[in-house]
């Protein structure tokens, strides 16, 4: 069995807006850091993933095309994958799979969005079908906002605990050198906070960012011959389900629950709240954090409020979730799933600084993108599986 | 096997005209902000890079080995016609800037395109206004004197680049009806239907209405018609302004599951008992359509649904 690992990473330095590069000069920022994480060039990369959200986000249509020159990726294979929020974990997966299928050796993932340059929400009002929804839609924030509210009545994932989630993320972020919003704030502040799409409010929301980041991945004694602390990849899935199929209740996300089923089978994993040292999540509002406790089975489905509110997730809990701060320190949307495989391999291997999880060995990362439709899983572990 | 009762055509809708317009703010990094910004001084720069190539406009990476940008250079204003095709529109040309290694494509103006070879020698064309953007150079013409302007290394007098071009995107969409929005749409506009389609195999019933279930695979083999009321999925309250939005906030944002139907339908609650306390309407709530005076065959033909009073719900 070929078993893949992450051999370097780089994050730019994430920001409102970035006025002193282009998005190719963005994506290109990252990739440098990651290369020379693995004290590798660019002659030594066989094939590069360039994962970014719509190319409505940035008005420039296959954008990969545009970041050869910058990345120095010249006549090498180079594809881009995109798959809404969750769109970095799929490059990654792609990358996996080409080391897997023996098409390449050392892959480059570059992830980014510079989501300054357009109109959020409007774009992302977009996906909607033109017939079916469009014309009411609210880019995603509506539709997260309404199911939060149905998850609030039937699963008691009340505005405390959520409103617990954006005070512990915050309060992470402020270690964390890449987050570019480094703000505590209380309980209290997030509940008085200016509704957006209620029961979403502005304290709920993370903030809009212009950002990118890079993973180098290769198989073995590739890895190993790169690194002493390669980070392997234990189990990685990626999965969809139907946009309007019947009976669709979305108080729980089924790809979410059939991509952790997957990837924990693979990796040995049976009690994850247990065998986790630290988790890192894709929370595009508080509110997801909560229901990725349940999907991810971290806890019972219900027990989402309680968990959070129990401390076990925070920093120096039994198991911390985002210590990074999460998408509430940042969130390039393209780049965030990458983000969170990064700063999971960076815990295993004892780089992540002062956000650092004591002895991190093993880490779960989860992504996801569309109407709660595309999910993502990973499993990250210092130890060769 | 689908069986389906096609409207008469001379009533089907064949497509929905759509536009998509937004602004954006585009950053176009160092090299090519300096550039943009050195039009103004009717000045073309260049960047050179570690290979030998100069590349105009100025570009922050090297093509060939992706490193950065080595020095800048003025360069002439003036080079060759390498290529180009004309259209009612005008002519665009590839360009190649003298001393310099790629062409780039601009308009070539003022020109009889009989008169136009490969090869042409082209002179820079200013526009008589600058307003930060790449057409502050306007394009390129035919020019009689041979160039003997050498780049010039390192001008010490560089515009600030210019951080941010402001840029509008507008996109004009024909959206197919086909036969099932088509039929859909015909109903909700011509006799207020609202009509989904049974699944052969599990019997549900989906809106809006499409050949094949999602989860059986099955294909749907029957127009049901759904009931005007149905229970809230989902619902949320829009605070939020934004580009595109159809009501002035805040409204309540809801996903309906109309009775006899097991899909989601996106639309808005209002009418005076939901918007006396929008916070209190919630999933479970029971709903009717309200329809609106509007014929446009489009889910816009519903004003909004309003709740409904226990008494007069039929379930």
């Amino acid at each position: 069995m070929t078993r893949v690992a992450i051999v370097g990473t780089g994050q730019t330095v994430h920001a409102r807006r970035r006025t002193d590069v282009s998005q190719a000069g963005l994506a290109r920022e990252a990739a440098v850091e990651a290369l020379a994480d693995a004290g590798l060039t660019m002659d030594d990369i066989d094939s590069v993933v360039v994962a970014s959200g719509p190319a409505m986000f940035g008005a420039v249509n296959q954008p990969e095309k545009w970041l050869v020159d910058a990345l120095g990726a010249r006549y090498k294979p180079l594809v881009r994958v995109t798959s809404g929020g969750g769109t970095g974990l799929a490059g990654a997966l792609a990358a996996i799979n080409q080391i897997k299928a023996g098409a390449a050796r050392r892959v480059l993932v570059v992830a980014y969005d510079k989501l300054s340059e357009g109109q959020l929400q409007a774009s992302i009002s977009t996906l909607y079908d033109p017939f079916w929804g469009r014309e009411f839609a609210v880019g995603i924030m509506g539709f997260s906002a309404a199911y939060w509210h149905a998850r609030i009545k039937r699963l008691g994932h009340t505005e405390e605990a959520a409103a617990m989630v954006a005070v512990k993320n915050r309060h992470h972020a402020m270690a964390n050198p890449k987050a570019h919003v480094k703000k505590e704030v209380t309980v209290e502040e997030v509940l008085a906070s200016r509704p957006l799409c209620w029961p979403i409010k502005i304290l709920d929301v993370p903030p809009i960012s212009d950002g990118a980041c890079a993973v180098i991945l290769a198989a073995d004694q590739d890895a190993e011959s790169i690194t002493s602390t390669p980070a392997w990849i234990h189990g990685m899935a990626y999965y969809c389900e139907a946009d309007n199929a019947a009976d669709r209740s979305m108080l729980q996300s089924e790809p979410l629950q059939i991509a952790a089923a997957n990837v924990y089978k693979a990796a040995g994993i049976t009690n994850p709240f247990r065998q986790f040292d630290v988790a890192e999540v894709q929370e595009p509002y508080t509110c997801f954090e909560l229901s990725y406790y349940e999907g991810l089975g971290l806890c019972p489905a219900g027990g989402a409020a309680e968990l959070v509110a129990s401390g076990a997730t925070t920093m120096g809990g039994e198991l911390p979730v985002n210590p990074s701060g999460g998408c509430m320190g940042a969130n390039p949307i393209g780049a965030t799933a990458l983000i969170r495989l990064a700063e999971a391999a960076m815990q295993v291997t004892g780089k992540a600084g002062a956000h650092q999880v004591p002895n991190a060995s093993r880490a779960l990362v989860q992504a996801g993108g569309g109407w709660a439709n595309l999910r993502g899983v990973a499993v990250v572990g210092a130890e060769k599986n | 096997m689908t069986t389906i009762h096609h409207a008469d055509p001379s009533e089907t809708m064949e497509s929905m005209p759509a536009q998509i317009s937004m602004p954006y703010t585009l950053t176009p990094g160092q090299a090519t902000g300096i550039f943009l910004a050195e039009l103004r001084n009717r000045r073309l720069i260049g960047s050179r890079h570690g290979d030998g190539t100069i590349l105009v406009p100025a570009q922050d990476f090297c093509g060939s080995t992706g490193e950065p940008v080595t020095n800048f250079v003025e360069v002439a204003a003036a080079g060759e016609l390498q290529a180009f095709t004309t259209t009612a529109r005008g002519t665009i040309g590839m360009v190649l800037i003298d001393g310099t290694s790629t062409p780039f494509v601009h308009q070539i103006l003022q020109a009889d395109p009989a008169a136009l070879e490969i090869g042409t020698r082209v002179e820079a064309v200013w526009a008589v206004e600058a307003t930060g953007t790449f057409l502050d150079l306007a394009g390129f013409r035919p020019a009689g004197n041979p160039n003997t302007f050498e780049p010039r290394e390192s001008p010490g007098d560089l515009a600030e680049p210019l951080q941010q071009v402001d840029y509008r995107m507008t996109l004009d969409y024909q959206h197919a009806y086909g036969q099932y929005y088509g039929t859909l749409f015909d109903g909700v506009k011509n006799s207020r239907r609202i009509r989904g389609v049974r699944c052969s195999e599990c019997r549900k019933v989906l809106l809006p209405p499409r050949s094949h279930c999602d989860v059986c695979f099955a294909p749907t083999h029957e127009w049901i018609d759904v009931k005007p009321t149905g229970t809230i999925q989902a619902c949320s309250v829009v605070h939020i302004e934004f580009i595109g939005q159809r009501l002035t906030p805040p409204y309540i944002y809801a996903e309906i599951v109309l009775d006899g139907s097991s899909t989601r339908l996106i639309h808005m609650v209002g009418g005076d008992a939901a918007n006396a306390d929008k916070h209190a309407v919630e999933p479970g709530n029971r709903v009717r359509a309200v329809w609106s005076e509007r014929r446009t065959g489009s889910l816009a033909d519903i004003e909004h649904f309003e709740l409904l009073p226990a008494d007069e719900d039929p379930s």
